[in-house]
This record gives structure tokens, C-alpha cells and sequence, in this order.
């Protein structure tokens, strides 16, 4: 029986690790003329919209203004060359600001102003801020026309850089035109020279008020709302919100007349101070804090939702509740008062 | 008298040599040596002590045959004293014996041959011994195959040849699992998640069977469904080759480019007639079932989860109310614990029977086979019946001429219940009912379990096939040949679902199909050897190969009774008929020639050269090269080798070369017309303008470059073969949409490539010496293989495709230079334990989102989380990712042969690593849990770590930390979150297993026993098959998967099966 030779020389060895060195360069070396899996930067991607109006002093984030097209995620998206429109640098772009971000989500649930504040944190940001990975755009509330270029002027030109493993690509001469400040909405400051066009705004809901003196039902026309905020001189600003009715001889009417109105759960404020002239609630800006419909708001999540009532006999005998109401947003923090003015004719409160 | 004791040892690197002791005994001196002597005696098996019969008995010089042993293995010669006696026996090693003196009682012991370079393999058109071949191929002798009764032989050659990639993901009797050489050869996948198949080329005794161009057999619908691989009789094969490089499958030319495997049966070799009988009778077992929760339990859950996650008490209980079969639990209708799987799985009992008879010599031999093949499938109404009768005859009156002709019929019958082919889609919705239904019955709801068992379905397919193939030598070296073959495969269908089953719409399904094949070669082929050792060997070769297919089918809707099933009375309105436009006519032309060189079988050098034109091929460039280049050197032949006595042979081969395969249809390449509306009374023709035509059009491109080295250690006790590859396949087909300004839609344009490379590994170990009466035989093969994305069309580097698969629907992305396809996911990283954890994005102060068709809903405790790709906070479909591979990565199998004296017992295991499954069927069973009102079937949920809330009914609260699976009973939230979706990755699971195919146990009857029963052999066996399944993955079965990896239900499964078998031999 043959056995192993003991002095095997190396030539069948060299010729084995020769083929298997052959192998493995050859399969190595398949690699190389292999397309490398890598992203794909796809021609046809591009924004979907060119011109960006944000208003200045709100958070305004634009989503699924990018189509993706061929171009395949994760990508990095950049601003790159941030420019007033007459090609001078824009550092207020670029240079970062204190910002108030959500840390947890804001539910409509939280019992106090420090429940919901313990939710926000200051953060160093740029003002207009790119989505590092989706190409959205964030216009920070902290942006203010008093050192951003606000319309009427043409605003800033920049331009988007997309990147992934498969190559980079440019998207040029995309427009930022931020409008002035509008704090409250409904507004009534024009939307690019940020002046008032008339002295408030109308109620969103007026039903069964019936006049004291004409006695006919109020209509909105009959009552302006007035939204501002109060600057006391010497007394630091807190965040407070006030509701206040006028008569037509701009008398206080006592909010208590408004009977049937649930109060404790007009909005999403705390420490409720009521006297016969108003009604004060400690809030945290802005109101409402996110589009999330809750029992404060409308539907769509993106008003605060005021409803007024009182209840009283009409003529016959019936029940008529009459409803005063008005869907709002506030901006801005401080201390802010809402007034409601009756204008043609004061409320009846008595029965008939 | 005394005794010599003679050893001899024959050949220069025999593995087996002589044990048995011969005993001559002599009274004389060599003065006898012209006087004549009559020897006596016997020949048998060395290892298995069985009587041979037929075996040659020749003198040595001159060569001359002069007897043959009878049927009891005896023979008696009358020779001159001195003379060499050669024995010879085809698969034995022959035995030279000198006899002095007359004799009587000399037993010879012949053993099998098992030096491996002598095997004869064959590549090309031609048999060559492997120490001259260059290409890369392996032979299975047909003995391994015989033991297992399937219905389908390729089952058995999972595990057995590395390279070879065979996924039995039907149980269907009759039907055929997936068969792939050297990795993934296509990427086209069809809308409903079908691969398209890529099959090698088989070639059954010289007859061409492309597998794959009609591949609606067993796939999608019609046809039925009955794989032409089922109909070949395993027992009548005697050898396999399986063609994996370039180089050996060159000659194949216009459609080998998925490999060739060669199937060659058994024919005559011995004097004698042997008859030959072999039975099996088998026992097929469903594998373990789904566990289902029934009855009681079932409505139980089902109301708990109603009543914890409504939106209030009230509405919660006037849901249950307005459910009948929740609050109605006293009705009998409702009041059940039905368990479903139990009407359709049952255990079997089956047989198989083959009768062969064949005899014959080197001038003439004949062989006659019978096969008969019965399989009742686990699944009620379904089974598959083989009928087969072949035969083939050799004549040789001079070495000049021969001819050889083969003949085969088969008859294949199959059931397929109410699905089709491969997909059992009745079963699976059944199998879902809720247990809380009665059983099936003409009164029940559940229609398709009562379908199962009761449509009337009929599927048959005949296959006719014959060779011819005749050579003549007139002048020494040259050689005329000619091969033609013609095979005809006819398929029928006919199926009828009475009305009382479908809603009171009956219908009759009746469909045909018949293709054909006519294949001939003609070719002259030259030999020649020069100074004894520059041997040279060349060929031309012309072929021709034609095709048809025509299937026409017709479906009468709404048949007058269930009894009258036509032909009138049908509804016109919804009945459909004709043929089908998959009919097809292809016709290929080859001609080429090769040319071989070795100098004393040393260095071995192979060209190969074929132009190939197809009728699909573009009018541009109707021929197609195909070169081949491969050699060989033997190194252990060389002289400074010889020293090295534990080399038994050695060689190292490389090979390069490129084969076609025809794609597409006719219409791709010239167009089409449509016959339109009569204008005028006159027929109108007009262009189709779907497709334009493209007269570019190319066959699909195979080039692939192969090395190896193979070599045999201490007395060829230890084989070993390694072998690289990497292989492109380019020109696949793909459509590309056009712009509307051209007029037409689509262009069909050969665009995609993608690329494999790999190696393979193949050791065979005999364990003791060939002297040791107990044999042990241990293989093991194993591949790697890794298959690429080279090429799209349009430079794009993506492409997305939507699949509807009836189970995941998860869409594939082809991707450049990854794995071929992957699917397009959600990457999940586990279940948010507490609404708090949920992301918020920092702009807008609101949490995670899904996107859906009604706006946005947050994420909440006890939801999946998905990974935000562009940090959008919104989870939409720009957050998929391509992952997952679902081919293999690695796929081998070992096998172990153990004989001791007359006992054999065989082992078979095979793997398949490193690839990725979506369970598919485990999601939706999941989804189930979320419709509390639906009826359908509840698994049992404990085992599983799914999502709880800490309180119970408490919704956005905390729950249970690191749960795997996302809260399953939220059913309000669940329409739009579908939190158990099947695109994500939290089903991707690791498809790898380890699978005991089966574990045989032979006996072969005693030598005295038989002689008593007139028998010369007999064999008696015992089989297990599909013994086990180990494997990670938590679905029923790694291998019942889609080719892209998908576990959806409504597979069919494999079955479990024990076989007693007898094999005996007059």
C-alpha cells in the first residue's frame, strides 16, 4: 500500500498554491470591472417649488417640495451660496440663532405652561434650515424683517447641492422672499408691507346674538375683533392671554355674562384670572403650540378655537343660544389681549 | 500439486486491486503448453459476492472474444494450455488470468471500476475518458438515483454535484422545483412574481429537451403542469452528466447557456438476457401542519380585542352584536371547532414498478424498459401517474458501422384539485377559515375546501421521443455521422367546476397543447495520432433544430347542468376560447467544428467554433459566434511527478468560451399585425404598435472562464477537485418604454447583463483500505457563488419593479452592481415600547408619521419602528431600501456510502446558506389578529414576543420594552398602519438550512438463497426521504419558497416519505 512520502517536494505544492493564488487574483480581479453598487443622483429629481415665501416670526416648514424621481435615499442635501439678490453674501442665512425647537411632542394634554416649555429647548441654528437628508426647508420663527430681507424686497437666491455615494448634483437660483411679520392671524396687516389695512378683524362665528336695541340677530359686520399685544412700560412681559368685550360705547361688558361658555377649557391656558372686565389665562406661545387638532383647536390643528355663549329665552318662549366665537393663531410671545367690540348694537342678555 | 498464490495488480494508479485468492492448480510442466485445457468456473462481484452474468471472456492474444458466463455467472472454455484469459465487464475492471492446466471451480472476483480518471464523461458530441477532457463537468452514475422512489429524479440531485442548485419548492407530484448551475442565469421576473425559469439543457439520450421555453407547464395556469423530467423513469438511467463551463457545454451550442445536463440510460452489455425487476411501495406524510386556535378560544380573543382597542364600551359591543358569528355562539352554524388543514392532507400509499430486460454484446444489444409510477399527492384530489415503456438497440456488425436508435414513450397523468400545476391558492384561503365554521359541506359558506375535493380534473401528458443516430468509418480516422431526433411532447387538460361549488356558475375548462422538437446533426469527424503521442482529433458538424408549441384552450362558462358540461348551452357572454398567443415556431441553424489536440494525454488543447442563427435573432445579425478555447495538463503524468507515489493523478485545466440562448419571440425582432374590423366588407390589417419591432435583436450571451484542478491522493483514496468561475450573462431581455412621438410603447432590447462567480469544492475520501471488508465512502461537495447586477438599460442604475405575487406583493429593485434583485423594504428596528419614544420632529412639534392615502397617522407605543431614510419625520415610500438576497450564497451537500459484507447503508445531506426569506405567510396570518370581525384563521400568539401595554386598554401608554413584534390587536389603527405589513424587514429572515434528504438501507440476498430461487441478484430496501429540515428559519419549510424568496402560502408541500423496495435480477 502506497503511503505518504515523508520527503514530498514542494513542486506539486508551488503548482496548488500557484492555481489557488491564480484563483484568487482572477476572482479578485473580477471585481474591479463590476459596477460598484452605489446611490444614484437621477436627472429627472428636482424641486417642485422654485419660490419660497415664509412668513417672518413663525416656524414655516415646507415638506415634499423635492421629487425624488431616480434618485435613491439615504442623500445629503446642502444650501450652498446663499445670496442677496444682488449677489452680496447673506451671513443672516448662514450664521446660526438661538431657536425654539420641540423636544417631545406637544399632545394638548400637558396641565401647566411648564409642562409644555419642559417640551421646547433653545437651540443654535441657521434661520432657513435644510433638511439634511429629505431636501425640506425649515424658516425658524426666530427670523425677524428687522435683519432679514423681507418683501417688498426680491429676497435671497441659494442654491442646493444633493449628494449620495452615486455623485452630486445642483439646483440653482432657488428663491427665498420672506413677507414681514404677520403675528396673529386672522390678520389684518397687509401681507408684503406688513401695514394694517383696517383697524381689526371678524369674528369667525356669530349666531343668535340678538341686537339689545334693534333687536335683530348680529351679524359679523356688527363686531370687530381686535388682537394686540399689551407693552406696559417698565412691567416685564409674561405670557399671558386676555379676553375683553366692548360695548358700542367701548364699555367693558362682564365676561360672566357669557354663562354658558365652558371656561375652564376655552384654550390651553392656565391659572384663569376672571373679572368683570376680563378674562386672563396664563399660554405658552405660539398659540395654538403645533398642528395637532386637540379639544382647543379646529379641526385642521392649525387655529385656536374661542367659543363664547350664553343662553337665554326668545321670543315664545324658546331657547336661543347664542354663540360668539373666533378661530386665531398667536405667534408671537408676551402678553396678549383679544377684544371683542360690538360695534353696531350691544348684546341682549335678558330674556324676552 | 501445490498451489500458486498470485496477486496482480492491474494499472498504474488502480485504486481497487485483487484481493480474491485464484487458485490454479497444475499437474504438469510448461511441455504442456500447447495442449488444450478446459477451464471451469464462476465470476462474481468482489464486494457484493454476486453471480455476474454475461461477462466477457477473451482471449489475450489474439484478442478475440470467445465465451460469456451464463446466466448462474459460469462459464467453461476450451483454450490452448498457457493461454491469458481477459474478463471483461463493462463498469469492471478487467482481470487477466494464465491458465497452465485444466480447471474447474475457478472463482473469479471482478469489482467495480473506480479509478476516476478512466470515467467516461461526456462533453461536446463526444465521449472522452476525463483525463482528456478540459471542460468542467461531473458524472452521476444512475445506481445513486435508483433507491428513492420520486417522481421526479432531479429531486435527487440535490446536494450531489457542487455547482448544481436544486430548490424543490414544489411537493406538486409530477411538477418540477428549480434547477440552477453556477448561480442565477436570468433576471427577467414576471408581474406575478414568477422568475422566468433557467433551467440547463437536457439531452435524454441524444434528444434535445429545453426545459424552459414553455415554462406555463407548472408555472402559471393552463397547461398540465406535469414536468418532462417526470417522465423519464429513474431507474432506467445509467449515467448523468451535468455540463457546468463553457467549454464542455460549447457544443450545445444555441441553447446551453444555462449548462447541459446529459441523461444516458441503460443499455445491453451482457451475452445473457437479463431480466430486471424493481418495486417500491412508499408512504407519503404531510409535514407538520399550522397551529390554529379553534373554537371557543378563537371567538374569545377575538371579542377581547374588540372590546380593549374600540373607541368606546358602546361601540365595541355593538360591533360584537352586529357580528353574528361573535355573538351568536349557540348557533350551530358558528358553534365549531373545525379544523381545516385536516381535509386536505392525508398520508398516501404509493408504488412504483420497472421491468427492464436487456441484453446483448458489442455487435448488437437491445434493452426493453417498463416503468409504471403512482403517487397520490398529500393534498386530497390531487396525484401523479407515470406510464412509461422505452427501449434502444445497438448495431455494430464492424468496426465501421454502427447505428443506435432509441425509442421512449411515457404517458404522464396528473390531478392538480383546484389549483394549477405548482400554486394550490384553494388550499391556502381555505386552510385560513375561521375554525368557528362547520366543516365543509354542500351547505357551508367555504366553497373552495369542498372544491378541492370535489372538481372533476383530468391533466395528461404523452411524450413521444426517438433517436437515431448512425456512424461509418471507410477509410480508419474518418468518420460520417449523423444523429436525428424528434420529440413530441402533447399535453391536455380538462377540468369542471359545478355550479354548486362556484356560486351557481359552472364551468368546463378544457385545454391542449403540443410542441415539438426535430433536432439532426450531421457531422465528420478525423483522428489521427502521430509518433504515438500527438494524438489529433477534429469534427465539422452542421445542425438543425426545430420547434413549435401551440396551445389552445376554452372555457365554457355557465354550462347547462352539472351534468351537461356542453357543447351548447353555455353563456356565450362570458365564455372564452382559442389558442393562446404563447404558440410559438422557432428554427436555429449551427454549424462549426472542433478541434483537439494532446500529446501522449499529457497536455490536452480544445478549440471550438460555432455560428449559431436563431429566427428570433434580429434581421441585422442572424448569426452569432461561439468560441471556445480550454486545455488541460495531466502534471501527474509528468516525469519529475512519478517520485511522488501519492499522487495517483493530478491536472490542472482552464477553459474559456461563449454560448447562446435564444430569447424573446419573432414578434420582438420583425413586429406584428393586428387583423382588424371589415372595412367595406374587406378585411383590414393593421400595425400592432405595442412593441416596435427591433432588428437588432440579439439571442442572451453566455461567457464564461473556468479553472480547476483535480487531483487523486494515496491510490485515489482521496479525490479532490476545485474549480473557479465567473461567467456574465448579457443581451437579457428587457422592455424599455419609448416616447409617445415614436408611435409605439415599448421596444424589447437586450440590455440587461449580470454576472456570477464563484467557486466550487468536491472531496471524495475513501475511508479504509479496498482490502477491509467494510467500505466507507464519505463526499462532501460545496459552492460558492455570487451573482451581480452588471448592466441596465438607459445608464440608469435603479430600477423598480411592482410585483403582485398574491402573498407579499413586495416590489423587486434591480440595482447595479448589487445581487441581482432585492426587495424593496421598510427597515424595522423594533416596536416603540412608549409614545414617548417616538421621534418629534422639531420643526412642527408633532411626532412620527405615516404617510397614508388619509393624511398622516402618528406613531404611538406598541407600533413598528421604521427607520426615517431622508429624516423627513414622515415614513412614506422614499423610506424603502433594497435588501435582502434571496439566492443562496452557498449551496453543497455530503453523502456518506457504508458497506459492510452484504449490507449498504446511504446518507445524503444537502445545504443551503446565507440568503434571505421573507416570510410572507407569517405576516399575513399576523394580520389576521387585526380583523377581530373577519373570519379567518388565528394562530396561536404566546410564543411570539409581541408589544402588550402595561394597563390593559391603556393606548398610548407604555408597554412591553424590546418587543419584537409590533402590537397585533389595535384593529382600528391597523387599516392604515398595517403594522405587519410583509415590506418590512421584521419578516426578512435567514433562509439558510440543512436538510437530511434521505437515508437508504440496502441488502443484498445471499448467494446460496439465491441460487435456490434462480435469481443472480436481489436486493431488498428500505428508504427515508425528506427525513429533516434544520434550519432557523420559523416558517414551515426553508426550501417551499419562491424563487425570490418569498414564503407565500398556497405552496405546495413537501412530503415526508418511507419506501420498502425490491430489486431483483433472473
Amino acid at each position: 500500500m502506497v503511503t505518504m512520502n515523508s520527503s514530498i517536494k514542494n513542486i506539486p505544492g508551488i503548482a496548488m498554491s500557484l492555481l489557488c493564488a491564480g484563483t484568487v487574483l482572477l476572482l479578485s480581479s473580477c471585481q474591479k470591472f463590476l459596477p460598484a453598487e452605489r446611490e444614484t443622483v437621477g436627472s429627472d429629481s428636482q424641486y417642485t417649488t422654485d419660490v419660497y415665501q415664509p412668513i417672518l416670526g413663525r416656524t414655516t416648514n415646507y415638506t415634499n417640495n423635492f421629487y425624488q424621481g431616480s434618485t435613491t435615499y439615504p442623500s445629503t442635501f446642502r444650501v450652498v451660496n446663499p445670496r442677496r439678490r444682488n449677489g452680496q453674501p447673506a451671513p443672516e442665512l448662514t450664521d446660526v440663532f438661538p431657536v425654539l425647537v420641540w423636544k417631545t411632542a406637544y399632545t394638548g394634554l400637558e396641565k401647566s405652561v411648564e409642562e409644555i416649555d419642559a417640551k421646547r429647548e433653545i437651540q443654535n441654528r441657521p434661520l432657513f434650515e435644510i433638511g439634511e437628508h429629505s431636501g425640506s426647508f425649515t424658516m425658524w420663527a426666530a427670523a425677524k424683517s428687522s435683519f432679514m430681507r423681507a418683501q417688498p424686497d426680491s429676497g435671497y437666491l441659494f442654491d442646493v447641492e444633493l449628494s449620495n455615494s452615486g455623485g452630486r448634483r445642483y439646483f440653482r437660483n432657488l428663491k427665498l422672499q420672506p413677507m414681514r411679520e404677520r403675528p396673529y392671524e386672522p390678520s389684518n396687516y397687509n401681507a408684503s408691507t406688513g401695514q394694517p389695512t383696517s383697524n381689526g378683524v371678524t369674528p369667525s362665528v356669530v349666531s343668535s346674538i340678538k341686537g339689545l336695541t334693534t333687536d335683530r340677530y348680529l351679524s359679523y359686520g356688527d363686531i370687530e375683533v381686535y388682537i394686540r399685544k399689551v407693552i406696559k412700560q417698565g412691567v416685564t412681559p409674561t405670557n399671558s392671554l386676555t379676553f375683553r368685550f366692548l360695548d358700542t360705547l367701548y364699555n367693558p361688558i362682564d365676561p360672566a355674562k357669557f354663562a354658558t361658555t365652558d371656561w375652564d377649557n376655552l384654550v390651553h391656558g392656565f391659572n384663569k384670572v376672571m373679572t368683570n372686565e376680563s378674562v386672563t389665562y396664563k399660554v405658552a406661545y405660539p398659540i395654538p403650540a403645533v398642528a395637532l387638532p386637540t379639544r382647543f383647536t379646529t379641526g385642521d390643528g392649525k387655529r385656536a378655537k374661542v367659543r363664547f355663549s350664553y343662553s337665554r329665552l326668545g321670543f315664545g318662549g324658546a331657547t336661543e343660544k347664542a354663540t360668539l366665537g373666533l378661530d386665531f393663531a398667536i405667534y408671537e410671545p408676551g402678553d396678549w389681549e383679544i377684544v371683542f367690540a360690538f360695534k353696531s348694537d350691544n348684546p341682549k342678555f335678558v330674556n324676552d | 500439486m501445490y498451489r500458486i498464490k498470485k496477486q496482480k495488480l492491474i494499472g498504474m494508479r488502480l485504486l481497487s486491486f485483487i484481493t480474491a485468492l485464484i487458485l490454479v492448480t497444475s499437474f504438469g510442466n510448461m511441455g504442456y503448453a500447447q495442449n488444450k485445457i478446459t477451464v471451469r468456473g464462476v465470476v462474481k462481484d468482489q464486494a457484493q459476492q454476486t453471480l455476474l452474468a454475461g461477462v466477457s471472456i477473451s482471449t489475450a492474444k489474439p484478442q478475440k472474444t470467445i465465451a460469456a458466463t451464463d446466466s448462474k455467472g459460469a462459464f467453461t472454455v476450451l483454450v490452448d494450455a498457457g493461454s491469458e484469459l481477459v474478463f471483461t465487464y463493462a463498469g469492471y475492471t478487467p482481470i487477466r488470468k494464465t491458465f497452465l492446466s485444466s480447471v474447474s471451480g475457478v472463482e473469479i472476483s471482478i469489482s467495480p471500476n473506480n479509478n476516476s480518471m478512466q470515467e467516461v464523461v461526456v462533453q461536446g458530441f463526444k465521449t472522452k475518458t476525463r483525463e482528456t477532457s478540459t471542460g468542467s463537468s461531473l458524472v452521476l452514475s444512475g445506481k445513486a438515483l435508483q433507491d428513492v422512489p420520486v417522481s421526479n429524479v432531479m429531486e435527487l440531485l440535490q446536494g450531489k454535484v457542487a455547482g448544481l442548485n436544486i430548490q424543490n419548492n414544489s411537493g406538486s407530484p409530477g411538477g418540477m422545483g428549480t434547477i440552477n448551475i453556477r448561480g442565477l442565469s436570468g433576471s427577467t421576473v414576471s408581474a406575478d412574481g414568477f422568475l422566468t425559469p433557467t433551467s440547463p439543457l437536457f439531452v435524454i439520450d441524444g434528444v434535445p429537451v429545453d426545459m424552459n421555453s414553455n415554462f406555463e407547464y407548472g408555472f402559471q395556469g393552463g397547461g398540465a403542469g406535469i414536468s418532462p423530467l417526470s417522465l423519464i423513469p429513474p431507474e432506467d438511467i445509467e449515467q448523468m452528466d451535468v455540463l457546468k463551463d463553457a467549454a464542455a457545454t460549447s457544443q450545445y451550442g444555441a441553447r446551453a447557456a444555462y449548462g447541459v445536463i446529459i441523461v444516458t440510460t441503460k443499455r445491453g452489455k451482457s451475452k445473457v438476457p437479463i431480466v430486471q425487476y424493481s418495486t417500491n411501495v412508499f408512504v407519503k406524510t404531510p409535514p407538520k401542519l399550522r397551529e390554529t386556535i379553534g373554537g371557543k378560544e378563537e371567538r374569545a380573543f377575538r371579542i377581547n380585542s374588540i372590546l380593549q382597542y374600540d373607541t368606546s364600551y358602546q361601540h365595541a359591543l355593538s360591533l360584537i352584536n352586529s357580528t353574528p358569528f361573535l355573538s351568536d355562539s349557540l348557533n350551530p352554524y358558528y358553534n365549531n371547532a373545525t379544523n381545516w388543514q385536516d381535509y386536505f392532507f392525508r398520508n398516501t400509499y404509493n408504488q412504483q414498478h420497472n421491468m427492464s430486460i436487456r441484453g446483448g454484446d458489442d455487435k448488437f444489444n437491445y434493452k426493453t424498459n417498463l416503468n409504471y409510477y403512482q403517487e397520490n399527492g398529500i393534498i386530497q384530489n390531487t396525484g401523479f401517474k407515470r406510464y412509461s415503456l422505452s427501449m434502444n438497440a445497438l448495431y455494430a456488425p464492424s468496426q465501421q458501422f454502427r447505428m443506435t436508435v432509441n425509442l421512449s414513450s411515457s404517458l404522464g397523468q396528473k390531478k392538480n384539485g383546484s389549483g394549477v400545476g405548482l400554486v394550490q391558492t384553494g388550499v391556502a384561503s381555505s386552510a385560513n377559515s375561521s375554525s368557528l365554521l362547520p366543516p365543509p359541506s354542500l351547505f357551508s359558506d367555504n366553497n373552495s375546501a369542498l372544491a378541492t375535493a370535489n372538481v372533476v380534473n383530468n391533466n395528461k401528458t404523452i411524450n413521444i421521443s426517438s433517436s437515431w443516430d448512425m456512424q461509418y468509418e471507410p477509410v480508419k480516422g474518418v468518420r460520417f455521422g449523423n444523429l436525428l431526433s424528434y420529440n413530441l411532447v402533447t399535453g391536455s387538460s380538462d377540468r369542471f367546476t359545478p355550479s354548486y361549488l362556484s356560486g351557481g356558475t359552472s364551468e368546463a375548462y378544457s385545454s391542449n397543447d403540443r410542441n415539438y422538437t426535430i433536432y439532426d446533426r450531421t457531422m465528420l469527424s478525423l483522428t489521427k495520432t502521430l509518433n504515438r503521442v500527438h494524438n489529433l482529433s477534429g469534427y465539422v458538424f452542421n445542425e438543425i433544430n426545430a420547434t413549435s408549441f401551440r396551445p389552445n384552450v376554452i372555457q365554457l362558462s355557465q354550462t347547462a347542468s352539472d351534468q351537461i358540461t356542453g357543447p351548447i348551452g353555455y353563456s356565450w357572454a362570458n365564455t372564452l376560447g382559442g389558442t393562446l398567443n404563447s404558440l410559438n415556431e422557432t428554427r436555429q441553424h449551427g454549424y462549426g467544428g472542433s478541434f483537439s489536440y494532446n500529446y501522449d494525454r499529457k497536455y490536452v488543447l480544445d478549440f471550438n467554433f460555432r455560428l449559431d442563427g436563431l429566427s428570433t435573432t434580429g434581421a441585422k445579425q442572424p448569426y452569432s459566434n461561439n468560441p471556445s478555447v480550454s486545455a488541460r495538463w495531466n502534471f501527474g503524468k509528468e516525469k519529475w511527478m512519478e517520485k511522488y507515489d501519492w499522487l495517483s493523478y493530478g491536472s490542472l485545466k482552464a477553459s474559456w468560451g461563449r454560448n447562446i440562448k435564444p430569447t424573446g419571440n419573432i414578434f420582438d425582432t420583425y413586429g406584428r399585425y393586428n387583423v382588424g374590423l371589415p372595412y367595406n366588407n374587406n378585411p383590414t390589417v393593421s400595425i400592432d404598435y405595442g412593441t416596435i419591432p427591433n432588428e437588432h435583436f440579439l439571442p442572451e450571451t453566455q461567457t464564461q472562464s473556468n479553472v480547476g484542478i483535480e487531483t487523486g491522493l494515496f491510490g485515489d483514496m482521496v479525490n479532490f477537485t476545485m474549480e473557479g468561475y465567473y461567467r456574465s450573462v448579457d443581451n437579457q431581455v428587457m422592455g424599455i418604454d419609448l416616447s409617445n412621438t415614436s408611435g409605439f410603447s415599448k421596444m424589447n432590447t437586450n440590455a440587461k447583463s449580470i454576472v456570477n462567480y464563484g467557486m466550487e469544492w468536491t472531496t471524495t475520501v475513501r475511508v479504509f483500505k479496498p482490502t477491509n471488508p467494510f467500505k466507507w465512502t464519505v463526499s462532501a461537495n460545496g459552492s460558492m457563488n455570487r451573482d451581480i447586477l452588471a448592466k441596465l438599460p438607459d445608464g440608469l442604475r435603479q430600477i423598480t419593479q411592482t410585483i403582485s405575487d398574491g402573498g407579499s406583493n413586495v416590489p423587486i429593485v434591480y440595482r447595479l452592481g448589487r445581487n441581482v434583485f432585492s426587495n424593496l423594504l421598510y427597515y424595522t428596528q423594533g416596536v416603540y415600547a412608549n409614545t414617548e419614544n417616538v421621534p418629534v420632529n422639531m420643526a412642527t412639534g408633532l411626532r412620527q408619521a405615516l404617510s397614508t392615502t388619509s393624511g398622516y397617522l402618528s406613531f404611538q407605543a406598541g407600533d413598528p419602528r421604521w427607520t426615517d431614510v431622508n429624516g423627513d419625520y414622515i415614513i412614506d415610500e422614499k423610506d424603502l431600501l433594497p435588501i435582502g438576497n434571496p439566492v443562496p450564497r452557498f449551496v453543497g451537500g455530503f453523502a456518506s456510502q457504508m458497506e459492510y459484507k452484504r449490507f449498504q447503508l446511504n446518507m445524503n445531506w444537502s445545504f443551503t446558506l446565507d440568503r434571505d426569506l421573507l416570510n410572507a405567510s407569517f405576516a399575513q396570518m399576523m394580520q389576521n389578529f387585526a380583523k377581530p370581525a373577519t373570519m379567518s384563521a388565528l394562530v396561536p400568539i404566546d410564543k411570539y414576543n409581541y408589544w402588550k401595554p402595561t394597563v390593559p386598554g391603556e393606548k398610548l401608554g407604555g408597554g412591553t420594552v424590546n418587543a419584537r413584534y409590533p402590537n397585533p390587536f389595535d384593529f382600528l389603527r391597523a387599516e392604515q398602519l398595517q403594522p405587519y405589513r410583509s415590506n418590512q424587514t421584521l419578516f426578512l429572515e435567514d433562509g439558510s438550512y440543512w436538510k437530511l434528504n434521505n437515508v437508504v438501507l440496502i441488502y443484498n440476498v445471499d448467494r446460496k438463497m439465491l441460487t435456490r430461487l434462480h435469481m443472480t441478484s436481489c436486493k431488498l430496501t428500505l428508504t427515508a426521504n425528506n427525513v429533516l429540515t434544520i434550519s432557523k428559519y420559523t416558517g414551515p419549510d426553508p426550501e417551499m419558497v419562491t424563487q425570490l424568496g418569498r414564503d407565500n402560502s398556497g405552496g405546495y408541500p413537501n412530503a415526508r416519505s418511507y419506501a420498502a423496495g425490491i430489486n431483483v435480477q433472473f
